[in-house]
């Protein structure tokens, strides 16, 4: 098992070895062999029968992080479509993409999105799950970014990359949570303590949190726009990735989580009303594409949303039709989209008012188009399997009303417009389905793809014939299905044993038929009217788009983020210091208040007597004095000297408050640094008031310099006065001459107690002297004179 | 004593600031000079003032000035000398390499 | 074996004043650095282990008994910092020769280098404050010395604002070291700890601690502190931004973890907070500055500040889960950093240009240059299974636990981002037309391989992180408990 979940990993590392000899066999058949033999093996443990696989190995224990890997009916049922589909994608794609391409490349990213879909559906720890989910955003990425000289499509990457990513980040948030609630990072663990869950105070954010990442990896309203734009991809990746496989893992981790949440109304609210939303708005915007994929791109996006809702309906039906049509629209949307691939390599366009009259040229093509558009639209023919799930998806939404009941009012309305609801929404699906395949296939034909245009060799048609065949097949045998794959599944989802779920082509006169009825009628009337009513979206959406929006934000992120950063980063070294200096003194201030802790009660100062005291007060009035001349003094010479004044009466007041060595060492360094200013200021222009100042910043620095004075001012005296705990200085009195040999005490302090302070001390001159000399005599050429 | 010791480091401070807050690079290392002044001021208030001789040992002084902030004083003036040398040489090349010594000339935008 | 504590300043200081001595024979120069450098880190490979397995080291320095000497302690903690400063030491050094000019090297610059770290090891081993502010300057010091070396016009434009933002820092770092000393009679931290956790009037502990916080927090670009920061850090050569981007900042926010899980936690409902709430607001505002940025150092740089955003938030958070987080954020960043600086620097100079709208198809002729590149962003925006993963996990668990909903949004958020600013600037570059940089990778095949060296590292951080993450959480745990430190530095014998 474990090796069925890391070979595509260890494949994908063989790749770039096996692409050297690409000119002699295509390296897509190395990725099939891998899928198909993956398939086999998941094949094999579903039809034993044998369950509940269980493989564990510890990574980061302390994060609760492991690789523990799990098959219950859920994963065996989507382990079996990644690599199903997966198998046939890549034996499509060796016909389609030629063997100039950088298949390397393809095959790499192909095969790590392969192995990170079977990791996220494997995995029984919530931290694995997530690491995998991470995994297949960025292989999409790198997928969609192919062709990385077109703009549209590493614009298209970066969306996708954008909006799963964000996804990304809130399931994290929300798997995290359900850790902090839980205690366990272990998925089964976790289902196991619903109760615990719904009854949390995070539950509401885990919902949302749960439904974002759902919502933007499945391609729900609003986050869809990204589905669209990732149609720049080589198509296999559109059939694989986004329409089979990835946009499915939305769906998937709701169905994981399904048995806790079925029972919440909240859930059962959000999750039906973004569904058919999105079932609605895909099928409705489908209609308005030219572009093939793009119909395609909507198209998914409105199945999708048809499925969400059935898994926010939360019934025993609900979950079973949502397994069902999974199965069905993996089988359908996949060959449609190798069906538009080949149309493209044929025609060279996927225009579809380009397009037309192409049954004659590609009959094969056609057959395969007419089958699964027909099964898309729910057309009601027994050889479609997509009339099948579509009549499961309304009777559903029917019998919601009978099964459930709500306490709140608003879900109770909500239960009973939802089979309107979706009625009206697949009115839409069938109108594009039509429109699909009417437009490309019937009508008027273009000269130069006519010439051209035939079906493809038979290589590149096994991959959709084979999924049509899925298609017939289901329908024909839709209970071998139903039981083998589909009741595990549904199981595994509902949490517990449904009854057994009979699939019928005919149940009489069902309200679900009518259903069908109304919708085949309505939408055959609106596809042959479509002229009439197109202007419709001139107003809705109008000019209203989710890609306006995000067009708007991408544009925010590049243009108005600078427009604040340079405003903030300007370069000003004085608002650097301003932003600094104040911020600093008031928020110290405010917490200098705030805790009460100016209090000055217990200074203990020695006392100022006069005369006695007037020579220290004679100095601090000239240091005073000095420090405003050297401010407003307008000659440097001036400015620096009695700056020097400063520095003087400093190393004076040193003498006077008992410290002699650092008198002298004050006076000998104020002297040299004065001769020094003198030195490096000499060459340089006067200070005239050649440079204005404003009145108002004057004002203003001189508040900020007030402001800053007096709150180092008030916090010196806060702490001077409070004197919590003796000296360790004593100690140094003591034992100066004792253990450090001298009577200086300040010396022995210096060069014996701290005397790593000292090293490092002259380190730091030792390195201001190399840096000075650097400075001088290492010049870059070509700038200074 | 020791308040009015406070206060004067505190205006000292202050006109520091004021000067920090030029434009004229000149005025700027004047500003940070005198910050060095205050902050060693601050320090030596901070070990109380006046309690006793000169921290160096001899017979008959009970109590002597506290050496700990005098020590940590020293070290300080030492690393603030290195420092102030090094920003003067380099404000002499600064200045002379772009051509000017005001600070707001000298900006630069994101480009370079 | 207590001396051994030593030895990470001693070995980078000898390297520097043996180099200094050898400036005017460059073959000899470079040899004997790569050659010091790796025994670093060997020495510092071994030391580590000691420490995590047998125990921290204490040595007083001098045989002076703490609190009286100068202690250095060599903790688990200062141990996987210097480790890690010891790996980018050598990635550095690796690259260069092939990027700074012979001249340069030649006047002091591995000298310069190699004082660096030694400011840098020493503040994160010493266990006195004044000692600390001491290191401050040794490092501040060397980075001057760094940051105006070669003497282009751009560089001394910026390097006297660093030099002048820095020198107001530090003078009020020591004036501040003189109040604490004032309210609490010491300058030893484990002694301060001990008092201050002893002491009934927390308030001016507090107010003290606010001025502390605010030095470090500029060192460390929290905002609204770190507008400096990202145009100085830029003008110098690319190994000297990968070693500022790398190493200073982060010795800011080690001193904060230290100083404020040790001795200043006495009012947690104010300093919790304001840890979170300029821990958010730097994450905002750094990624603002990322995302407004078209230079690709410039980029790198302002990634730097959202990065200090999420250790700040983890230290306030004070749970196991956020103190750990913030460590493990730390140590990763400091790597990951140095190796997209090296990268920003490889890819400007092959490009000619740093303007990422100027280039383009580089992965064309550097695709090694180019996923380096891309999975750096993917390290950065915390994607599994890299290392900033793992951190980020951290963080959020921890913030979830403290109920901070607002500010694991805001880590989500600012993750995107962080995404959005290295993605695109990775699609300009290295996609779509064009062909930057189509000569052959040259010189620069040395600097590509320094800068993977460090890769690998932050690849094994993430994959292998079992390996360090139960010493980073027991890190966590006795950061929570400062008692174990007390006693570790005064042995309850003063």
């Amino acid at each position: 098992m474990i090796f069925a979940i890391l070979m595509p990993f260890i494949i994908a590392m063989c790749i770039p070895f096996i692409a050297r000899f690409k000119s002699k066999i295509h390296t897509g058949y190395a990725v099939f062999a891998t899928a198909l033999s993956i398939f086999i093996y998941f094949l094999t443990l579903l039809v034993s029968g044998e369950t509940d696989i269980f493989y564990h190995y510890s990574w980061i224990p302390s994060l609760g992080l492991d690789l523990t890997f799990y098959t219950d009916g859920l994963a065996l049922f989507f382990a079996l479509l990644i690599s199903g589909i997966g198998a046939l994608v890549a034996f499509y794609s060796v016909h389609y993409l030629s063997k100039n391409e950088r298949l390397g490349h393809f095959y790499v990213y192909l095969l790590l999105f392969m192995g990170a879909m079977l990791g996220i559906v494997t995995s029984d720890n919530i931290y694995a799950l997530y690491s995998f989910w991470e995994l297949t955003s960025v292989s999409s990425f790198l997928l969609i970014s192919f062709w990385f000289t077109k703009k549209a499509s590493t614009d298209g990457a970066l969306k996708s990359l954008l909006i799963t990513v964000l996804g990304g980040f809130s399931l994290l948030g929300a798997l995290v949570l359900l850790q902090i609630v839980t205690g366990s990072t272990s998925i089964r663990t976790i289902l196991s303590e619903g109760s615990l869950i719904l009854s949390s105070d995070w539950f509401p954010l885990i919902i949302v949190l749960l439904l974002l990442a759902a919502c933007t990896k499945s391609a729900q309203f609003p986050f869809h726009i990204w589905l669209p734009d990732a149609m720049e991809a080589p198509t296999p990746v559109s059939a694989y990735l986004h329409s089979a496989t990835m946009v499915k893992a939305g769906l998937f981790l709701l169905l994981r989580f399904t048995p806790v949440f079925r029972e919440s109304e909240s859930f059962f609210i959000a999750v039906s009303v973004i569904g058919l939303l999105t079932l609605f708005w895909g099928s409705y915007m489908a209609v308005r594409q030219t572009d093939l994929k793009g119909i395609l791109a909507y198209s998914t996006i409105s199945q999708l949303g048809m499925i969400m809702s059935m898994i926010g309906y939360g019934t025993e039906a609900a979950l079973f039709a949502a397994m069902f049509h999974i199965l069905n629209h993996a089988t359908f949307k996949g060959s449609l989209f190798m069906a538009v691939g080949i149309i493209d390599h044929e025609t060279g366009t996927r225009n579809i008012r380009k397009l037309g009259g192409l049954w004659k040229l590609m009959p094969v093509t056609g057959i395969i188009s007419v089958l699964a558009s027909f099964s898309m639209a729910g057309v009601p023919l027994p050889i479609l399997n997509g009339f099948l799930s579509k009549e499961e998806f309304f009777t559903s939404s029917w019998e919601l009303a009978h099964t459930r009941t709500f306490s709140t009012g608003f879900a109770d309305v909500l239960m009973h417009v939802v089979p309107y609801a979706a009625v009206a929404g697949s009115i839409f699906t069938f109108v594009y389905s039509m429109y699909f395949f009417f437009g490309t296939f019937t009508g008027k034909r273009d000269k130069d793809i006519a010439e051209k245009a035939h079906d493809p060799n038979f290589g590149m048609l096994i991959s959709p014939i084979l999924l049509v065949c899925g298609v017939v097949i289901i329908s024909i045998f839709p209970n071998w299905f139903s039981h083998h794959l589909l009741h595990p599944a549904a199981n595994a989802v509902y949490g517990e044993a449904l009854k057994e779920h009979h699939i019928h082509f005919w149940h009489g006169f069902t309200p679900a038929l009518v259903m069908s009825l109304i919708v085949v009628i309505l939408g055959t009337a609106f596809y042959l009217t479509r002229k009439y009513w197109a202007g419709l979206y001139q107003v809705l959406p109008g000019k209203l788009s989710g890609n306006a929006v995000y067009r708007a934000l991408l544009t925010v992120s590049e243009k108005q983020t600078k427009t604040v950063n340079d405003r903030l980063v300007n370069g000003s070294l004085r608002q650097y210091n301003m932003v600094i200096i104040s911020v600093i003194s008031v928020v110290t201030l405010a917490i200098l208040f705030g805790t009460n802790a100016f209090d000055l009660t217990n200074i203990d100062v020695s006392p100022v007597t006069l005369p006695g005291s007037l020579p220290e007060l004679a100095v601090a009035l000239i240091m005073i004095t000095a420090a405003i001349g050297t401010t407003v003094s307008e000659k440097k010479l001036t400015a620096i000297i009695i700056l020097g004044v400063v520095g003087y009466g400093l190393s004076i007041l040193f003498v006077l408050f008992r410290a002699p060595d650092l008198a002298l060492t004050q006076l000998s360094i104020e002297t040299i640094t004065v001769v020094l200013f003198l030195l490096c200021f000499r060459h340089l222009p006067e200070m005239e008031r050649d440079i204005k100042e404003k009145l108002s910043k004057k004002v203003t620095n001189i508040i900020i310099a007030a402001v800053c004075g007096l709150m180092m001012t008030l916090v010196g005296l806060a702490a001077y006065s409070q004197r919590l705990f003796p000296s360790i200085s004593d100690y140094f009195v003591k034992y100066s001459y004792k253990l450090g040999g001298g009577d200086n005490i300040v010396n022995v302090i210096l060069v014996d107690f701290r005397g790593l302070d000292t090293l490092f001390e002259i380190t730091v001159l030792a390195i201001a002297a190399l840096g000075i000399y650097s400075l001088i005599k290492l010049r870059h050429k070509g700038e200074d004179r | 004593m020791e308040i009015i010791m406070i206060v004067l480091a505190g205006i000292l401070f202050g006109f520091a600031v004021y000067n920090i807050l030029q434009k004229r690079l000149l005025r700027i290392v004047i500003g940070t000079a005198l910050l060095s002044h205050a902050a060693h001021l601050f320090i030596l208030t901070m070990g109380k003032l006046k309690r006793g001789a000169a921290p160096v040992l001899r017979e008959g002084a009970e109590n002597y000035s506290d050496p700990l902030p005098q020590a940590l004083i020293l070290t300080s003036i030492v690393i603030s000398f290195g420092v102030t040398s090094l920003l003067l040489v380099l404000a002499y090349r600064a200045v002379k390499t772009n051509g000017t010594d005001n600070m707001e000339e000298l900006r630069g935008n994101n480009h370079d | 074996m207590t001396n051994l504590a030593i030895l990470p300043i001693l070995i980078p200081f000898l390297s520097g004043v043996l180099v200094a001595f050898t400036h005017n024979r460059l073959g000899l120069t470079r040899t004997l650095a790569m050659l010091l450098a790796i025994v670093h880190l060997i020495t510092m490979g071994f030391l580590s282990f000691h420490v995590l397995t047998e125990g921290s080291i204490v040595l007083e320095a001098g045989d002076w008994i703490a609190p009286y000497g100068i202690v250095l302690v060599l903790d688990p903690l200062s141990a996987l910092l210097v480790l890690t400063t010891s790996i980018i030491l050598v990635a550095a050094v690796w690259y260069a020769p092939s990027s700074v000019s012979e001249e340069q090297e030649s006047f002091y610059f591995y000298a310069f280098v190699f004082l660096l770290i030694t400011g840098v090891s020493g503040a994160f081993i010493t266990g006195d404050l004044f000692n600390l502010f001491v290191f401050f300057e040794v490092l501040l010091m060397a980075s001057y010395a760094l940051i105006t070396h070669g003497g282009k016009k751009v560089q001394l434009r910026e390097s006297i604002k660093y030099v002048l933002i820095n020198l107001f820092s530090s003078m009020l770092f020591v004036t501040t070291v003189s109040y604490v000393y004032a309210v609490l009679g010491t300058v030893n931290m484990a002694q301060l700890a001990e008092r201050a956790a002893a002491s009934d009037s927390p308030g001016i502990i507090t107010t003290v601690a606010i001025l502390l916080f605010f030095v470090f927090a500029t060192k460390g670009a929290a905002f609204p502190l770190y507008y400096w920061l990202p145009r100085s850090y830029i003008v110098p050569n690319p190994v000297i931004s990968a070693l500022f981007g790398a190493l200073l900042t982060k010795v800011g926010v080690y001193s904060l973890i230290r100083t404020f899980t040790l001795i200043f936690h006495q009012q947690p409902e104010i300093i919790d907070n304001l840890f979170i709430w300029v821990g958010n607001l730097t994450m905002l505002f750094g990624v603002l500055g990322a995302l407004a940025s078209r230079n690709i150092k410039l980029i790198v740089a302002y990634n730097i500040i959202p990065a200090i955003g999420f250790m700040l938030v983890g230290i306030g958070m004070f749970n196991i889960d956020g103190l750990s987080g913030s460590i493990y954020y730390l140590l990763q960043d400091m790597i990951i950093k140095a190796a997209l600086f090296l990268l920003a620097g490889t890819i400007a100079s092959l490009a000619g240009t740093a303007d990422i709208n100027k280039m383009g198809g580089m992965i064309r002729s550097h695709p090694m240059l180019g996923w380096m590149f891309f999975i750096g962003g993917l390290v950065l925006a915390g994607v599994p299974p890299f290392s900033g993963f793992i951190g980020k996990l951290l963080l959020v668990r921890g913030a979830f636990e403290k109920g901070e909903t607002v500010t694991v949004i805001i880590m989500l958020i600012t993750s995107l981002l962080i995404l959005l600013s290295i993605v695109r600037a990775f699609i300009r570059v290295f996609w779509g037309e064009g062909n930057t940089g189509a000569e052959p990778a040259g010189k620069h095949g040395s600097q590509i391989f320094s800068a993977g060296f460090l890769m690998l590292f932050t690849v094994f951080l993430g994959i292998g992180a079992e390996a360090i993450l139960p010493s980073v959480q027991q890190i966590a745990d006795y950061l929570l408990e400062p008692q174990t430190y007390i006693e570790l530095v005064l042995k309850g014998d003063h």
